[in-house]
């Protein structure tokens, strides 16, 4: 599988060239354009998982704001090539596992190599105020995976300690310790000053932030929307 | 006339000079600015109440005619997405572009919205396609980047990213994957693509957008 990212910076699609019988999972609804026998297939596990497990996989995908389903598009009989788009405007990045693990934002998933195995991670109880909802996904295995940043992706390689808004975050490796706290002087401020909550990095690693903030984006916009029903 | 595209790829603008007796028509919403010598025209396509009619079922196309005065006149055109511009010459060929696509073209080009496909392609998005056929220039504009792709024998697009197609191409709309796939995937229509032709797809979708944006809605209060 060969996943090549086209028209960076700003409105990057991930491009996936499959081999025979080779399966690429992507995030459900983001599939731009196929060949005709790539087959689709929802399914809230991988093949061969109990129903129950894969079950509670797609549960806590959904609480991590991750589509409760994931898609498995398979190139029949011959190679193949699916594009996948995020919905918000920005870049895609690849990064290669080898036997390892890496962190991703939970909106930032793509799309990834079946051979890896995604899987949600509590921020621990306290980002469930934060409104941000700090919940990582945890991707362990080999091949290639893709994130998409709200705006542009920096990366940056840590050594000692980072802070970083998390709503900013995009991806780190699993080198890196994080914990999660809010911003400076106490509650008043939490409440009104507009930084929320921040990620505490501690370590040595690879660390990818967004330069813009999606919730806040949609706050901004949906704001001023006429109301909704429910 | 002279035309250029500027600002690409982000943020294309369209940017026309015409000569005494030059025109041009464009989508209702595109103009940002031009010179004084310019007359302005509105038609709807199909008459006033038949275009009034369609705006009801969301297809309504709206055309403004610019008939330049005297020389050099500039208009401005912008789309109305972040995104780029694509120029095409026909010279009698064909192209499909969708509604929401369509930007401006030369009076040479016959833009058609009766055509037999055009209604049905889109489910709910409140888009159809244009013919757009015969000789003159043609600009069409997308949301977030134009991919092109040739296909040689068959392709499959979600809807909501086609921008244009050539009408060498024949095509049937359908769904994904089954019905579990269609419930839960997040993929609604898509269109099956099979001959020859090139095809002009946008990188992002105004309704993947609107649904991203519609959970920060504020909730009706319940009054009572």
């Amino acid at each position: 599988m060969q996943i090549t990212i086209e028209h960076r910076p700003s409105y990057a699609l991930a491009v996936v060239a499959l081999d025979a019988n080779e399966t690429v999972v992507a995030e459900a609804g983001s599939m731009v354009s196929m060949d005709t026998h790539v087959q689709i297939e929802t399914s809230v596990g991988k093949k061969g998982e109990g129903k129950l497990k894969g079950l509670m996989k797609g549960l806590k995908r959904m609480v991590s704001g991750e589509s409760f389903f994931q898609n498995r598009y398979t190139a029949t009989g011959a190679a193949g090539e699916v594009t996948f788009a995020p919905t918000l405007q920005g870049d895609i990045d690849v990064h290669e596992l080898t036997q390892d693990t890496f962190f991703l934002q939970s909106s930032a998933f793509v799309c990834s190599d079946d051979r890896i195995e995604i899987d949600a991670k509590w921020g621990g109880a306290k980002t469930f105020f934060g409104g941000e909802g700090l919940i990582m996904l945890k991707a362990t295995g080999s091949g290639p995976i893709a994130f998409n940043s709200f705006g542009a992706i920096r990366e940056l390689d840590i050594d000692g300690t980072y802070t970083v808004d998390t709503g900013h975050i995009v991806a780190f490796e699993e080198t890196l310790e994080f914990s999660v706290s809010k911003f400076g002087g106490g509650w008043k401020s939490f409440l009104l000053g507009g930084e929320g909550l921040v990620c505490r990095f501690n370590g040595r690693g690879k660390l990818w932030i967004q330069t813009r903030n999606s919730s806040e984006f949609g706050q901004l916009i949906g704001g001023k929307l006429p109301p909704r029903e429910h | 006339m002279q035309h250029q595209i500027k600002n690409k790829p982000d943020y294309a603008s369209l940017h026309l000079q015409l000569d005494e007796g030059d025109q041009v028509v464009t989508e209702s919403g595109a103009m940002m600015a031009m010179d004084r010598g310019l007359e302005m025209e509105t038609n709807a396509k199909g008459g006033v109440m038949g275009a009034l009619k369609r705006a009801a079922g969301g297809e309504s196309l709206f055309l403004n005619t610019y008939t330049s005065t005297g020389p050099g006149q500039r208009l401005d055109l912008g789309p109305n997405t972040p995104g780029d511009i694509e120029h095409r010459e026909l010279l009698g060929d064909a192209l499909m572009v969708q509604s929401g696509s369509y930007m401006a073209s030369t009076p040479g080009v016959e833009v058609d919205t009766k055509w037999g496909g055009a209604k049905t392609f889109f489910g709910g998005e409140g888009l159809f396609m244009l013919k757009c056929s015969g000789k003159g220039h043609l600009w069409f504009s997308s949301y977030g980047a134009i991919h092109t792709v040739d296909v040689s024998e068959t392709y499959v697009v979600d809807t909501s990213h086609i921008v244009a197609f050539e009408d060498t191409l024949t095509f049937h709309v359908k769904k994904v994957g089954g019905l579990k796939s269609l419930f839960f995937s997040g993929e609604g229509l898509v269109c099956e693509f099979s001959g020859s032709g090139k095809l002009y797809l946008q990188t992002r979708s105004a309704s993947a957008l609107a649904g991203f944006l519609h959970p920060f809605r504020p909730v009706k209060q319940k009054s009572g």
